[in-house]
């Protein structure tokens, strides 16, 4: 099973670039799960045609107790993915990485895994490991690998170092490991030499480079992702190579 | 709300279960809490706190630890007792601050173990469970570890582990003894109690055995265990003192450990087609076994509510009520013209007027309050205590 988290700065494009690469492995054949872990619970909302589906802890507040099926938490979106939203506490209350434990062991006790039977899981997080729940997707058992998103921007690239070394202090335990970096260019002034710059010097690999297009935004308003919209275009292109890469990536290894 | 008790006291804490089930097994066991006091589970939830030494330990945890996620202190702290008294494993638990910092246990753990070459793990409580999640997670853990696939016992007749027993829910009533006099007399001989009872050596040939007696609903997943890793079949009750359901619960043995269909010896009545005047309230095992003696002794019906939360009703008709919140089971009782009710004293006062209460006392429940009138159901209960 491929278990992937997607980390980098806010506002970077971390759920563009998990929905297409969802939809990317989804069109390739695969069963695919993606949970968003963030408050804004919007991680999912172009696999679903722009109707979101009621966040985990949207859920909880409104019947003041844990669902008892995925189906209440749950869509399936663009080429059957399952789409989950943690969600997260009202603005300026609670704590919301603690939101993602419940979430994560909800989803345990419900056994999602053993039921949906995915071949991914791509778990989108919020903008930085700042706390033990913001680093639970990173632990045994969830993802196993780390992407980071990120442009040529310095304060994308200074996140992304923060995230870098974040994983890397987790090395004695049996946490993820950051795969690689994907570039999602903001049309910054070598930009491409930037990121490949801090990609050397943090010893992490390119895995995609993504274009800025149009696109995105133009199917993002039609509530799609690229895949879905004009799959023959240059940036699906791009993530149906990185879906490739990971794949291929996770058969060599059994 | 929910749940709340206004009257009725709550059970004994998942730590408590956790530090009760280790207890006797020369283990270290840490939960990972404030203060460096642990007078709630020592002064209330541990009888042999003052007779037996064990190596419970707080971590005292502090404000500035847990903001900061300071593990290395707690780690650093293991690691330092335990070279100082070698245990023969480390359990790390906790409540419920780091349950809202996100600790990981299962890493820290591994950590430890990586550092001092000591057996560790690290057991998901959070103080808001009951023990019975708690003891059920720790004698899974220490099978796991400790128990290991061999040969079979060379006694010829049926050989038994007991699962699940601790003084949480048995007290220091000798239960155990009693259960091991009584099956010895019914030619059973018991490899292990896995609970209390014996040695961490003698748990360690418990895949010698040929069945497994699930005393409590804190032993059923470690017994679930043991049948997939060893094939051991397992059966779930107690034998209840002078009564058919305690020699039921002997063929029952007899019966599973040369390969028949393991057999119920907990009720299984008329549960829900006939309506109950009598009531069992308690731990899963314990009330549904009495429940049985009960019902063959008066030909009626008995329900059975488990308060403590469990994952399932063991009934696979599912007729147990898992009935958590004192609202609940106030609301039963009184919609239900329940007439008899054997449960802990402190029930007492939640029961209708007209409602009569047979006292069972119940150490998770009320503590030390009635340990001196705690029943060892094994031998003492017979025709005299039901009436």
């Amino acid at each position: 099973m491929i278990k992937l988290a997607i980390y980098g700065k806010g506002g970077i494009g971390k759920s563009t670039c998990t929905a297409n690469l969802a939809a990317a492995f989804a069109s390739l054949g695969k069963r695919v799960i993606q949970i968003g872990c963030d408050p804004k619970a919007d991680s999912t909302i172009n696999l679903l045609g722009g109707t979101p589906v009621t966040p985990v802890m949207d859920y909880m507040r409104e019947h003041d107790d844990e669902p008892t099926s995925i189906e209440e938490i749950s869509k399936v979106g663009y080429g059957g993915i399952l789409c989950i939203e943690t969600g997260g506490p009202t603005p300026g209350l609670g704590c919301a990485g603690r939101g993602i434990i419940t979430t994560f062991a909800l989803l345990e006790e419900l056994e999602l895994f053993e039921k949906f039977k995915p071949d991914v899981v791509l778990y989108d997080v919020l903008g930085d490991v700042v706390c033990g729940g913001f680093a639970a997707p990173i632990r045994e058992g969830y993802a196993d690998k780390v992407l980071i998103v990120t442009s040529g921007e310095k304060m994308a690239l200074y996140a992304a170092n923060n995230i870098n070394k974040a994983v890397k202090n987790f090395e004695d335990r049996s946490y993820a490991k950051v795969r690689g970096i994907i570039m999602n260019r903001r049309a910054v002034e070598n930009e491409e030499e930037k990121v490949r710059a801090f990609a050397e010097s943090a010893g992490l690999d390119v895995a995609a480079d993504i274009p800025r297009s149009a696109d995105i935004i133009k199917y993002e308003d039609m509530g799609k992702t690229v895949i879905e919209g004009d799959p023959e275009c240059e940036t699906a292109k791009r993530f149906f190579g990185l879906a490739k890469l990971l794949i291929a990536e996770d058969e060599a290894n059994g | 709300m929910k749940n709340v008790s206004r009257i009725i006291p709550c059970y004994a804490a998942d730590t408590s279960g956790v530090c009760s089930a280790l207890y006797e097994f020369g283990g270290m066991t840490v939960v990972h809490d404030a203060s460096g006091c642990n007078s709630t589970y020592s002064t209330h939830d541990e009888p042999r706190w003052y007779d037996q030494r064990s190596m419970i330990y707080i971590s005292a945890l502090t404000e500035l630890d847990a903001v900061m996620g300071n593990d290395e202190k707690l780690i650093g702290d293991i690691v330092s007792a335990a070279k100082d008294r070698s245990p023969a494993f480390i359990a790390l638990c906790g409540s419920p601050m780091p349950m809202m910092t996100g600790f990981d246990y299962r890493a820290v753990a591994e950590d430890i173990q990586h550092r001092t070459g000591i057996p560790t793990f690290g057991i998901e409580t959070n103080g808001t469970r009951s023990y019975v999640d708690g003891a059920s997670k720790a004698l899974l853990a220490l099978v796991k570890e400790f128990v290991h696939d061999m040969p079979k016992d060379s006694f010829e007749g049926t050989t038994v582990n007991i699962i699940g027993a601790t003084p949480l829910d048995f007290g220091m009533t000798g239960a155990v003894e009693s259960m091991r006099r009584y099956f010895s007399e019914h030619k059973i001989k018991v490899i292990s109690s896995i609970g209390m009872g014996s040695t961490l050596d003698e748990i360690s040939k418990a895949a010698s055995a040929k069945v497994d007696l699930v005393v409590s609903y804190t032993g059923l997943e470690t017994a679930r265990y043991m049948e997939k890793e060893f094939g051991i079949p397992y059966i779930c009750g107690v034998p209840v003192g002078e009564t058919v359901q305690a020699e039921t619960c002997c063929a029952a043995l007899h019966e599973a450990a040369h390969g028949g269909k393991p057999m119920s010896v907990m009720y299984r009545g008329k549960c829900g087609e006939e309506k109950a005047e009598r009531l069992v309230i308690g731990e899963a095992v314990t009330a549904g076994s009495i429940a049985f003696s009960w019902h063959i002794l008066t030909h009626s019906a008995v329900d059975v509510i488990c308060p403590p939360d469990i994952d399932a009703p063991l009934s696979p008709d599912k007729k147990d009520l898992p009935l958590l919140s004192e609202d609940e089971i106030t609301a039963y009782l009184s919609d239900n013209g329940i007439k008899t009710v054997i449960a802990d004293p402190l029930y007492r006062y939640i029961l209708p007027e007209d409602c009569k209460l047979i006292e069972l006392p119940h150490f998770a429940f009320s503590g030390r309050c009635f340990a001196r009138d705690m029943r060892d159901i094994i031998n003492n209960v017979n025709k005299e205590f039901f009436e």
